[in-house]
């Protein structure tokens, strides 16, 4: 057996306040030298717990059962001095969220360094030019050495994760979601290089993600977690295209293939949608409800130099229907949905609501925020965590001092979002319940108010794979029954291909295309929106099989 | 998760140019600051001790009994008569003159008096101040690392419980105590010996009972501050990646986690030090130490005005200038570019 | 609708009651406190304040501990134990209502710097910095000896110059919650700043002010002490931190009179260390980030 990494009945057990909790169970796995292994799994499935065990780095409050053979040799029995001579020289670790795993105070050529200097007896100019010789490799210019970890970017700081994980050229890399907090343009870069150096070197990697396609891109085998257990291990094709286990169906179907047929208008979904009702075909030339033109929003940056966050963006969002505004961080896309609803003040053009100026004072403000709401990103932020289920959605009624009954109207909305019976939910506090309950609660306390134009800021962006099928079938279904129109930002094209009409495509604050989604995302014809399309984890998928 | 911005610059990420250039317009920025917390410092004594008073030669004089002529020739000296304007003027002209007006009590410049008592109370501060910080800095970081342990509840304990007691309380148990042991009062002995190793000796050994009351009530601060700024640092991504990059747990320790703790930290430290600056005086007027602490507890008897309004300005005034040094210092330590 | 939620407030007490109650410190620093309290409440029931005055005093002064005067006798003959009784009285009143002065300016000032943008919350906190860095013990000592002398000014000079700590962390803990994306939802369901501030982020502030005013109470108190024992206390009353002054003045330190100055010191020590800990305990349950780190 020459296996590189081999997980035998792994089972991790973290006891807190005499409640012993156990994240992982039985886990059999293994991974031979220039081999890719991927586990997936949402967040609390036990993935980055098995990642941390490895190399012994768990909480004191976790208790390990099972054996850990690093190269054949037990993890778990080592001693302290021979645990610390085999962290780092014969496995390392890119921890996710590069900018809180680099050390703030410290430059990041010595962050670099000091494993070199620890494992290794190298005199220090050749420590130097080590340090150089591995950013080179990540293609990272030498000067960034000397710069300290909040003068990077993501992308940036994740490579000097990654030379970091080389510097004492270990023969395994564990790769804990490496690419979540960057953009699909620097994903498919930082993925690729893991690619090439595990192609390259013959050392083992360990990915995990909650992302199934970004496994399928990249891993031979892939292992897929749920509830601390692997419910399905093969190959990585074959997982993809014959999921066994359910929630491997759940994971895959979560992140859809653009320009696939099956799930154009059909997001993942449990509950049935209903019919599409007879629309009037869009007249390109009447005005939405909800219209800017020529935008602008300039910020000043802290040494007074003007940022154009928004740069003169005409936009329309029409009755009965859903528009994805679709772009990276930093685009400017959140700042556009900010201004639209009136909180944040435009430098420049203005947001019309059914032909007719948007006021800017408080009372005409507040009477036009009955109209167009928001539901943020993240629901577990996005609800007081002191308010009750009734008073998140009766608050927005009791701000506009509605007549009639308010619990009947809080109810109607509870039920409008889909949570069934909604008189069990009303006593229920935020940390009750699930992420994607939340996102009802936001919803429902939204459709309280009976608006006639809902603008979501990713409003899936932080759920689990499973919940956000529902939440985007909910968002279809509320515009296919109650016609309410909806503004859907978005980092995922696969998002406006599962639900939008039409889709904006928004670069540096301007918008580079808009258009049908079918038009925009199978034949774009803007530069920009062909690479954001080119680096969808399927597009990586086929480059890299050309390239090795 | 995308990282997408809720409101501020989107852009600013993509910006690395940004260390660096704009220290210039920081340091601009703070001394700007500082020089209007010392104007308003200069306002808030002439406010204190003039207008709030109402009629200052009528409190100058509520104990004591006092001529038709005394008090004439007083109101002539503080020129109380003059219109309001007219003393704000004359007030700050002389402070820029260095002229801080002239003591009631013992008929001396203030500003004379205040030069002769600086040197004394800068002495006594500055060695507290010095051994606070290296014994809470050293105390704290142990009792953190240590979590729970025995030396954390021990220090812990110990150093809450210094920090509820009232320092002159303490400075005058010590006197009890050490009852002969330490001299009682002032700074040197009346028959002093000849050589500057004896005189130094004299002064160190005059210097060690209100030096120790001082110590003891501020590096408990020290101690509670650096010992939550470390527990904060503690559960960091960064120093998992410390660990599994195989470093030892005392390398861990002091080459990352402390050297992060220690930001905060030395902030808190220069914003206490106006704190250190009150214990002074009620140490000082324990123990006669001819400080300014001192100064101001005689001051109280009168009251002297005029020598508490220069006492208070100059107290004021340095405790600003000790800030501004600290933010930055503070600047030099730490690379991450502030917000202000 | 009140129903729910108060029975919901109740839950909460309760849990945060239980909590409490596993920390040792916090928990016996409330009992003290509590016994202090009930002490120098009823001190006009159980005691004879006669023996207070100077003139009727019977003993001889500066006697040790006897039998008959358990804590001793001052110099005018008077019980120490009595004069350290009614001390607590002055010492608590100006604690507590300085703490409620200070703690009224630091929040009020904490919230409207956070909340309201532009010159106005900037001079705010310009000032707040201001007060902060100043000696505040020095300013107390002005105040108190510009204005006549009494009860009512030691409180002023306290509460006037110990609010900006308060209104730092308020500020902080605002500035936290503002940035909360539940503030932008009620921005965006039409909320003002009325609502913001009453239904969001007063809520949300005000346990954590509640914590820092069990420790606001502590330093008040010694401040008042220190103030007395400088002499700017009022003359008419009792207060530890009078009696050690005029142990100090008196000569009695240097004569050795130990049971003169431990027992105010010590009760001075014992009542702050109580609401430190009773401090430290309610942040450590009230303030989540702590409470994770453990």
């Amino acid at each position: 057996m020459s296996q590189l990494l081999e997980l035998r009945n792994l089972g991790v057990t973290y006891s807190t306040g005499g409640e012993a909790v156990q994240a992982v169970r039985g886990v059999n796995l293994a991974l031979a030298p220039g081999e890719t292994l991927g586990i997936a799994g949402e967040s609390g499935s036990g993935k980055s717990t098995v990642a941390l065990s490895v190399l012994r780095l768990l909480p004191r409050s976790a208790n390990v059962t099972g054996e850990i053979l690093l190269d054949g040799e037990d993890v778990t029995t080592m001693r302290w001095g021979r645990l610390r001579a085999v962290r780092w020289s014969s496995a390392s670790v890119v921890f996710q969220g590069a900018m809180h795993a680099l050390n703030p105070v410290r430059r990041v050529g010595e962050q670099i360094a000091e494993p070199i200097r620890l494992h290794t007896d190298l005199p220090e100019p050749k420590v130097r030019a080590r340090v150089t010789e591995l950013l080179e490799q990540v293609d990272l210019p030498s000067e960034k050495a000397r710069s300290y970890p909040h003068e990077l970017s993501g992308g940036q700081k994740q490579r000097v994760m990654i030379a970091m994980a080389l510097a004492c050229e270990p023969r395994l890399i564990l790769a804990d979601e490496p690419t979540t907090a960057l953009d699909v343009i620097v994903q498919a870069q930082v993925l690729a290089l893991l690619g090439e150096l595990v192609a390259e070197r013959g050392i083992g990697l360990v990915l995990i993600t909650h992302d199934l396609s970004v496994l399928a891109a990249t891993c031979r085998r892939i292992a897929v977690m749920y509830r601390g257990e692997v419910v399905e291990e093969g190959p990585g094709d074959e997982v993809m295209a014959r999921p066994r286990h359910e929630h491997t169906r759940a994971l895959a179907a979560a992140f859809p293939t653009v320009g696939d047929p099956a799930s154009r208008f059909a997001p993942a979904t449990a509950n049935p949608l209903p019919p599409e009702p007879d629309r009037a075909t869009p007249d390109e030339e009447t005005p939405g409800l909800l219209a800017a033109r020529d935008l602008r929003v300039t910020f000043r940056d802290r040494r007074g130099e003007a940022v154009h966050a928004v740069a003169g963006v005409d936009l329309d969002v029409r009755r009965d229907e859903i528009v994805a505004l679709v772009g990276q961080s930093g685009s400017g896309k959140t700042t556009l949905a900010r201004t639209l609803l009136g909180l944040q003040r435009p430098t420049a053009g203005s947001v019309l609501y059914d032909g007719r100026l948007v006021p800017t004072s408080s009372a005409g403000l507040k009477e036009y925020r009955r109209q167009v709401q928001l539901v943020l990103q993240d629901p577990a932020s996005a609800l007081n965590p002191r308010h009750t289920v009734y008073e998140a959605v009766a608050e927005g009624p009791r701000i506009h001092g509605l007549t009639g009954d308010e619990r009947s109207l809080v109810l109607e909305a509870l039920a409008a979002a889909e949570l069934r019976p909604a008189e069990t939910y009303l006593s229920r506090l935020p940390h009750e319940l699930s992420g994607g309950q939340r996102q009802r609660v936001v919803i429902a306390g939204a459709l309280a108010l009976r608006p006639s134009v809902l603008v979501a800021d990713e409003p899936v962006a932080s759920l689990d794979a499973s919940v956000r099928g529902e939440i985007l079938g909910l968002l279809l279904r509320l515009r296919r029954e109650l016609g309410l129109a909806a503004l859907v930002i978005t980092h995922d094209l696969g998002l406006a291909w599962n639900i939008a009409d039409r889709v904006a495509v928004m670069y540096r604050g301007e918008l580079v295309e808009v258009g049908p989604v079918e038009q925009v995302l199978l034949e774009p014809r803007h530069e920009y929106t062909k690479s954001l399309l080119a680096a969808l984890p399927t597009g990586t998928a086929r480059a890299s099989e050309r390239g090795v | 998760m995308t990282t997408s911005t809720t409101g501020g610059p989107p852009a600013a990420d993509l910006d690395e140019r940004r260390a660096g250039t704009s220290t210039s317009r920081f340091v601009a920025g703070k001394v700007g600051g500082a020089l209007a917390s010392l104007v308003f410092v200069v306002v808030l004594g002439f406010l204190l001790f003039r207008m709030i008073p109402g009629d200052p030669v009528a409190t100058m004089t509520r104990d004591r009994p006092t001529s038709p002529e005394q008090l004439a020739r007083l109101r002539e000296r503080l020129g109380v008569d003059e219109p309001l304007w007219r003393q704000f003027l004359d007030y700050a002209l002389g402070l820029l003159r260095g002229d801080l007006g002239t003591s009631y009590l013992y008929n001396r410049p203030v500003a004379t008096m205040i030069g002769e008592r600086l040197w004394p109370t800068i002495l006594l501060v500055g060695t507290a101040t010095v051994l606070a910080v290296a014994l809470g800095m050293w105390l704290g970081v142990r009792a953190a690392w240590k979590r729970d342990s025995t030396f954390d509840r021990v220090h812990t304990g110990v150093a809450l419980t210094l920090w509820s007691v009232p320092q002159f309380w303490l400075g005058l148990l010590l006197l009890i105590a050490t009852q002969g042991l330490f001299p009682s009062r002032g700074m040197r002995s009346p028959d002093l010996p000849e050589g500057f190793l004896a005189e130094t000796l004299d002064v160190a050994w005059h210097l060690t009972l209100p030096c120790l009351t001082l110590l003891a009530v501020i590096y408990a601060q020290y101690m509670l501050v650096m010992r939550s700024s470390l527990l904060e640092e503690m559960g960091s991504e960064y120093l998992t990646t410390a660990r599994a990059k195989g470093l030892r747990d005392d390398l861990v320790r002091r080459r990352h986690a402390v050297p992060n703790a220690l930001l905060p930290a030395v902030t808190l430290v220069f914003l206490q030090f106006g704190m250190v600056v009150s214990g002074t005086v009620t140490v000082e007027a324990v123990f006669s130490w001819p400080g300014l602490g001192l100064l101001t507890y005689d001051a109280l008897r009168g009251p002297d005005l005029p020598l508490l309004q220069g006492v208070f300005v100059v107290l004021a005034g340095s405790v600003i200038v000790m800030n501004l040094l600290a933010e930055l210092l503070y600047r030099v330590l730490d690379p991450r570019v502030r917000a202000a | 609708m009140t129903s729910p939620a108060w029975q919901r407030r109740r839950t909460a007490a309760r849990d945060l009651w239980r909590e409490f109650r596993t920390n040792r410190g916090g928990l016996v620093g409330l009992c003290v406190l509590a016994a202090i309290v009930v002490l120098a409440v009823l001190a006009p029931l159980i005691t004879d304040e006669s023996g207070l005055d100077v003139i009727s005093a019977t003993g001889t002064p500066l006697q040790p501990p006897s039998g008959e005067y358990w804590l001793g006798t001052d110099v005018d003959g008077r019980s120490v134990l009595l004069l350290t009784f009614w001390g607590a009285r002055v010492s608590l009143l100006v604690g507590f209502a300085a703490t409620v002065l200070s703690v009224f300016i630091g929040t009020l000032v904490g919230i409207v710097a956070a909340h309201f943008q532009g010159w106005p919350s900037a001079v705010l906190l310009r000032v707040t910095d201001f007060f902060l860095v100043l000696p505040s013990l020095v300013l107390a000592i002005a105040l108190s000896s510009v204005l006549t002398k009494g009860v009512w000014t030691i409180v002023l000079a306290i509460g006037v110059t110990s609010w900006p700590s308060t209104a730092r962390l308020v500020r902080a803990q605002t500035l936290t919650i503002e940035s909360r994306p539940y503030i932008e939802r009620a921005k965006a369901l039409g909320g003002g700043h009325a609502h913001l501030i009453g239904k969001h982020v007063l809520p949300a502030v005000l346990p954590l002010v509640l914590a820092n005013t069990t420790l606001v109470v502590g330093s008040s108190i010694i401040a008042e002490s220190t103030l007395s024992f400088l002499g700017l206390g009022d003359p008419t009353s009792v207060s530890w931190g009078s009696m050690l002054q005029t142990a100090l003045s008196s000569g009695a330190v240097t004569a050795g009179a130990w049971w003169y100055l431990l027992p105010p010191g010590l009760a001075i020590v014992v009542i702050v260390l109580s609401f430190t800990l009773v401090g430290r305990a309610l942040e450590t349950v009230l303030n989540p980030r702590l409470k994770a780190g453990r």
